[in-house]
């Protein structure tokens, strides 16, 4: 699992996983994904190139959005493909973390 | 690969109780794929459900002792029905008895972990516990999409 950023306009933070948000990939965001949380107030997660996640992957984004939205800040899952959704949905993270498939609404959402 | 006397087709797997060997599933599921047509929904169902499975088993069942076997057989009787077997020798758990995941009222009331049972019995079409005079054994069944439940 590959993690890396990109600064978009209006204060958003991007930041794009690319793998698999196994056990393993959980372990190698975990530290980045929490000094994110810690440090920014607009976060979109591009999933578009996630391929797999589990119940640690799960954990792996719950886990900063707490701190982000305790900070008063805001994050949205961005693309995340079909069955990679269907793991969000059916642990009801999509009903605490939304979820938009266009830039332009999950931007709007951040503001 | 066997074929039992019914034609069931039947693929095993032995891992031993590292985390590190969880890795090894989703290669063992491509190839169980290629070789039986198995859909991509059922093939990540299957990936869903042996990662929780397998992480309990070597976390908690084996309280992370990595000197231990765990065996995951893929049986499939016929072509719209396939079924996980795993096998280990871990002290009794049977994971269909945990607590259900409370609803989640909001980001900041809820767990950030836990979520493993409910994504297996959410992805498996059945799941069936057995205690075996030495460990426990998963029956994790899948069925074709038209009969699924499982996404």
């Amino acid at each position: 699992m590959l993690i890396s950023t990109e600064e978009l306009s209006g204060s958003v933070t991007k930041v794009v996983l690319d793998g698999r948000l196994d056990i393993a990939g959980a372990q190698a965001i975990d530290l980045r994904m929490n000094v994110i949380a810690g440090s920014h107030r607009a976060v979109l997660v591009d999933m578009q190139k996630v391929s797999f996640i589990g119940s640690m992957g799960l954990r792996a984004i719950v886990a900063p959005a707490r701190a982000i939205k305790s900070r008063g800040g805001k994050i949205v899952l961005f693309a995340p493909n079909g069955m990679v959704e269907s793991v969000l949905k059916a642990s009801a993270i999509d009903t605490m973390i939304p979820i938009h498939h266009e830039l332009q609404s999950a931007m709007a959402a951040l503001q | 690969m066997n074929r039992n006397g019914a034609n069931t087709i039947e693929e095993l797997l032995t891992l031993q109780s590292k985390l590190s060997e969880i890795a090894l599933i989703p290669a063992w599921i491509e190839q169980l794929a290629s070789r039986h047509g198995i859909p991509k929904h059922t093939q990540f169902a299957m990936d869903v459900c042996l990662e929780e499975v397998l992480s309990n088993i070597i976390r908690h069942g084996y309280a992370g002792a990595p000197d231990h076997t765990i065996l995951v057989r893929c049986t499939i009787p016929r072509k719209d029905y396939l079924t996980l077997i795993v096998d280990d020798e871990a002290p009794p758990f049977n994971p269909l008895l945990s607590q259900d995941f409370p609803s989640p009222r909001s980001l900041d009331r809820t767990s950030a972990g836990g979520r493993g049972i409910l994504l297996l019995k959410q992805f498996a079409d059945t799941v069936n516990y057995e205690l075996k005079p030495k460990g426990n054994r998963l029956t994790i069944s899948f069925t074709a999409p038209e009969k699924s439940n499982a996404v």
